[in-house]
């Protein structure tokens, strides 16, 4: 090590106070989490999200980084959430050409997938003697994390909460849908990423993107109107 | 390219201000997701920079997830206690939803729109006939274009 160098807490200290720092390290979780992904040969078992969140997690503990201070630096990539949001216009607009005789189905499975998500959800947690409070934020826990925090407010439970399960959902629904597909044996592509979309929102789009484009944008079709649905219906059903 | 992040952060504007003064239910960004498609459904066609911008965002979806997921994961120790029954409620729940969707797909649609080879419209550059067996992992039907 040279000498020469200022003393690395130093360095942090300035790094830390700029973005840099924490929008290197969530991109290079990434990579990390991508390059693993691709290495196993898209195993829906090595989720990218998940390897890139525990990667950044690690790093940001490691260097007592406190979460505020990173988020302050990767709120960049954050803020692009929204935008992306937006773009998800652009494969649902492709999806609405295919949409003749599906409407059906399609408006079937968000009811239906929907009220399993959360009677399933409540049900299991009640059974297994989960604290009431804790119960609350599994409402809204399949919609797109943005949209759950917004339902969770309005029906009294915990944002974050929600957001945890919102989050943990996504994870579980990219890594088992391919089984659980498979077990129901559906096997159109349109119908696999509209089921992951409905139940596994963003994280299980972004993972029927990279199986199939036709998924990919059924995914993002279903998770963005299960996103309108459930803003409108859940806090209407809550606590029925 | 920069037409394209205009033409999405503008939607996005807008979404916010019908978010902020006139539908509060719902997060802005849903509703700037709606106009654009409005605007698409009304115009006809996708500009080649929109194309572009919403092709990689598509595919590096879930990096943006990645900051808020990392505060979510320091929440976790906090429920400790409930964990384990709350990921068993977790995992029983995201298979059910799974379940009970492609299930009610598959049964309410025409019998034809339930193979894989029926539904290949062109310019998606996806091959045919690919059974849902053939979803290893190992060997994609088809790549999306890196």
């Amino acid at each position: 090590m040279n000498t020469a160098l200022p003393p690395i807490h130093e360095i942090w200290v300035y790094l830390s106070g700029s973005p840099l720092l924490a929008l290197t390290l969530t991109l290079a979780a990434w990579q990390l989490g991508t390059w693993l992904y691709e290495r196993s040969g898209r195993n829906p078992l090595v989720n990218p999200v998940a390897i890139a969140v525990a990667a950044v997690a690690v790093a940001i503990l490691a260097i007592d980084m406190p979460y505020a201070t990173y988020f302050e630096g990767a709120q960049f990539v954050h803020f692009l959430l929204g935008t992306a949001t937006v773009s998800l216009a652009v494969p649902i607009h492709r999806g609405l050409d295919q949409l003749r005789g599906r409407v059906l189905p399609l408006a079937a499975a968000l009811l239906g997938g929907g009220a399993a998500s959360i009677g399933v959800a409540i049900g299991m947690a009640r059974l297994l003697g989960v604290d009431a409070p804790l119960q609350q934020g599994l409402w809204a826990k399949s919609v797109t994390a943005p949209i759950a925090m917004g339902v969770a407010e309005r029906i009294g439970a915990s944002p974050t909460l929600t957001a945890v399960y919102a989050v943990v959902t996504g994870v579980l629904g990219a890594a088992l849908g391919r089984f659980v597909l498979d077990a129901v044996g559906c096997r159109a592509w349109w119908q696999r990423g509209a089921a992951i979309g409905i139940a596994a929102h963003g994280i299980g789009t972004s993972r029927a993107f990279t199986v199939h484009p036709v998924a990919g944008a059924w995914a993002s079709l279903a998770m963005g109107l299960h996103g309108v649905i459930g803003a409108v219906l859940i806090p209407l059903a809550f606590g029925r | 390219m920069i037409s394209g992040l205009l033409q999405l952060l503008v939607f996005q504007g807008i979404g916010e201000l019908l978010a902020r003064f006139v539908l509060p239910v719902v997060p802005g960004p849903v509703i700037g997701l709606v106009a654009l498609l409005v605007w698409l459904r009304l115009r006809g066609r996708v500009g080649e920079g929109l194309e572009q911008v919403s092709g990689a965002f598509s595919r590096h979806l879930g990096l943006l997830f990645v900051p808020a997921a990392v505060g979510v994961v320091m929440f976790v120790p906090q429920l400790r206690e409930s964990l384990p029954g709350l990921l068993a409620a977790l995992v029983t729940s995201v298979v059910a939803t799974i379940a009970v969707s492609a299930w009610l797909l598959k049964v309410l649609s025409p019998r034809d729109d339930s193979d894989d080879g029926g539904d290949d419209p062109g310019g998606l550059g996806a091959t045919r006939a690919a059974p849902a067996a053939s979803a290893t992992p190992a060997a994609p039907p088809t790549a999306p274009p890196r």
